[in-house]
């Protein structure tokens, strides 16, 4: 198929849209680039001026951002792994496996992942104070797991039921044990989508506010709750505010670019299977 | 849905696979009845307290006292309502939106794949850090959009979030900013996963361009949309994190989603009352999901008895 004028067309105004929908974040990055009084100006500056890094300097001995990026770093991290580690078999069995109800299984554990935060974030709070690990970073770290772990199993259960069915019966005439089919069989076929599962657990972590926000304070604090006092009542520090944003948002642009391809099909198989 | 593969069903293996089976769900399971379901519990005994966060000492069993004292306060029902049609608007500003999106890049012109990878940078990009900037975009003075607005299109300079009569609509399109290419991207996926047989028999019947879309395709992708506006729905009636950033509900209550409403019980001190009002939050989705999947099911029950008679 040739593409006509008029699909041609169209894409014209796809890239015009997209580049558009794009300026707020090209703005974020270029305004923590430029110096105090240029951000302030009355008539925005696009290019003419010095680009300085003041404001990540600021935004890092001021609002000891390094922290904010270890916390967010270990907390999503930690979590993540965690995550993976329970719900591979745990997507096996209601995947792959004779399980009694396993789709019902599967959505049960779906359905804890559109619970409102407000409701879970109460007792954690309480708990959290009574036993005097608030404001660390292993109480986020366990609340990210239980947020993570539902669409974890959903995603990758869609991903092994998109396996083809004679895996395990060819494993069997091989004579491998189920360990062995799993290890050697399943997982490499599986890692695509072990590895999107993965980045999706992370993402939504990474960017988690509301959990951080009632359950650390200053010391486990993770970047999005950092962010914010960069803009509260003491301080109105566009330029931190845009350095911190660029820190925090770089590592998700990465991950787009990286891996493009990869994520519209988790995307689809998370949504629709 | 599809059942277990052959190895699994066949005979006396199956029951030992079946407890290997549970022996693998078992950690999942454990971690969710302890990290999730018994949080909810607590939540639900506590929504039945009285529990300053100030002064603990006097915490103690209130009845539905809670529930009673919210369905008398006027900012919470202002709060549920708005709640309802900033959803509703907003999921349906998304859907159209992300459908003609997603015609845009449904298209294998050379580039397309860098557009749609750049479009997706909104999708994982944190509301928080966004929130913020955005503000700053919508800043009186020095902000870009009054510079754009006031120099392109003639609008006077407008402090466009601290104004009752704006800042909902200005939340909307930040909103929608994010989201759209979410529901564009996942109907993307739908619309690129049906048959080459079918687009082929479409273009020899000489359905093209828009009526192509509207006839073929957006049939053929139904339960993908249907799937994208739950999603949808149930993240923006629990909206907290953009609401929260840009406006915490104001200026006044013009802003005030249930979520954030909620956090100003929290900040009160009132925590039973906030339990409660957060169950009222999860029964308001449950509602909404069971409404919507109920009208779903039925339509299409009535489909059905219309193309048997």
């Amino acid at each position: 198929m040739h593409p006509t004028i008029y699909s041609r067309a169209l894409f014209g105004v796809a890239i015009a849209l997209v580049f558009i929908w794009l300026v707020p974040v090209m703005w974020v990055i270029l305004t923590s680039i430029k110096p105090t009084n240029i951000i302030n100006s009355a008539v925005p500056v696009f290019l003419d001026f010095d680009p300085t890094f003041d404001h990540y300097v600021e935004v890092y001995e001021r609002f000891r951002f390094g922290r904010a990026m270890f916390n967010s770093f270990v907390t999503v991290g930690v979590s993540t792994l965690i995550v993976m580690i329970v719900a591979l078999p745990a997507a096996y069995a209601v995947a792959r496996m004779n399980l009694m109800h396993g789709d019902a299984w599967a959505l049960a554990i779906l359905s804890l992942r559109f619970m409102p935060g407000m409701v879970i974030v109460l007792p954690y709070f309480k708990i959290a104070t009574f036993l005097n690990i608030i404001d660390t970073q292993l109480v986020l770290i366990v609340v990210y797991v239980a947020f993570g772990l539902p669409f974890a199993v959903w995603v990758l259960r869609g991903f092994l039921l998109d396996l083809p069915k004679e895996i395990e019966e060819a494993g069997r005439l091989d004579g491998l044990s189920w360990i062995q089919i799993i290890f050697r069989l399943i997982m490499p076929m599986a890692a695509p989508g072990i590895a999107v599962t993965a980045i999706f657990t992370f993402v939504f972590s990474w960017n988690e506010f509301l959990f951080a926000l009632f359950l650390t304070l200053d010391k486990g604090s993770t970047m999005p709750v950092t962010l914010q006092k960069t803009i509260d009542l003491y301080n109105v520090l566009w330029g931190s505010l845009s350095a911190g944003a660029v820190l925090q948002l770089l590592p998700m642009i990465l991950v787009v670019f990286l891996l493009q391809k990869h994520i519209a099909r988790g995307l689809a198989l998370g949504a629709v299977k | 849905m599809t059942g277990p593969p052959a190895y699994f069903r066949s005979s006396q293996l199956a029951r030992q696979q079946r407890k290997v089976a549970y022996l693998l769900l078992a950690p999942a399971v454990i971690i969710l009845l302890a990290l999730a379901i018994y949080p909810l519990i607590y939540a639900g005994t506590l929504s039945f307290r009285v529990d300053p966060l100030y002064n603990p000492k006097v915490a103690r069993f209130i009845g539905w006292r809670n529930f009673t004292d919210l369905f008398e306060d006027s900012r919470f029902w202002t709060s549920i309502q708005l709640t309802l049609s900033w959803a509703f608007i907003v999921v349906v500003i998304q859907m159209v939106l992300g459908f003609l999106l997603a015609i845009m890049l449904d298209s294998k012109i050379r580039g397309s794949g860098l557009l749609r990878s750049l479009i997706l940078i909104p999708v994982f990009i944190s509301p928080v850090a966004m929130g913020l900037n955005w503000r700053f975009i919508f800043e009186p003075v020095t902000g870009l959009a009054n510079w754009i607005l006031s120099n392109g299109l003639g609008f006077e300079k407008y402090s466009w979030l601290s104004h009752v009569d704006t800042a909902l609509t200005t939340l909307m399109l930040v909103d929608c900013w994010q989201w759209t290419p979410f529901v564009a991207l996942i109907l993307l996926a739908g619309m690129q996963s049906i048959s080459p047989e079918i687009v082929e028999a479409a273009r020899l019947d000489r359905i093209r361009g828009i009526k192509f879309y509207i006839k073929i395709v957006l049939p053929l992708i139904r339960p993908v949309i249907m799937v994208v506006i739950l999603i949808r729905l149930v993240d923006e009636i629990r909206m907290f994190d953009l609401n929260y950033i840009m406006t915490e509900g104001g200026p006044g209550s013009s802003t005030l989603l249930a979520s954030t409403y909620d956090y100003t019980i929290f900040k009160h001190g009132h925590l039973g009352l906030m339990a409660a009002c957060g169950f009222l939050i999860l029964l308001l989705i449950n509602g909404v999901v069971g409404i919507f999947l109920n009208t779903l099911y039925r339509s299409e029950k009535a489909a059905r008895q219309e193309n048997i008679s």
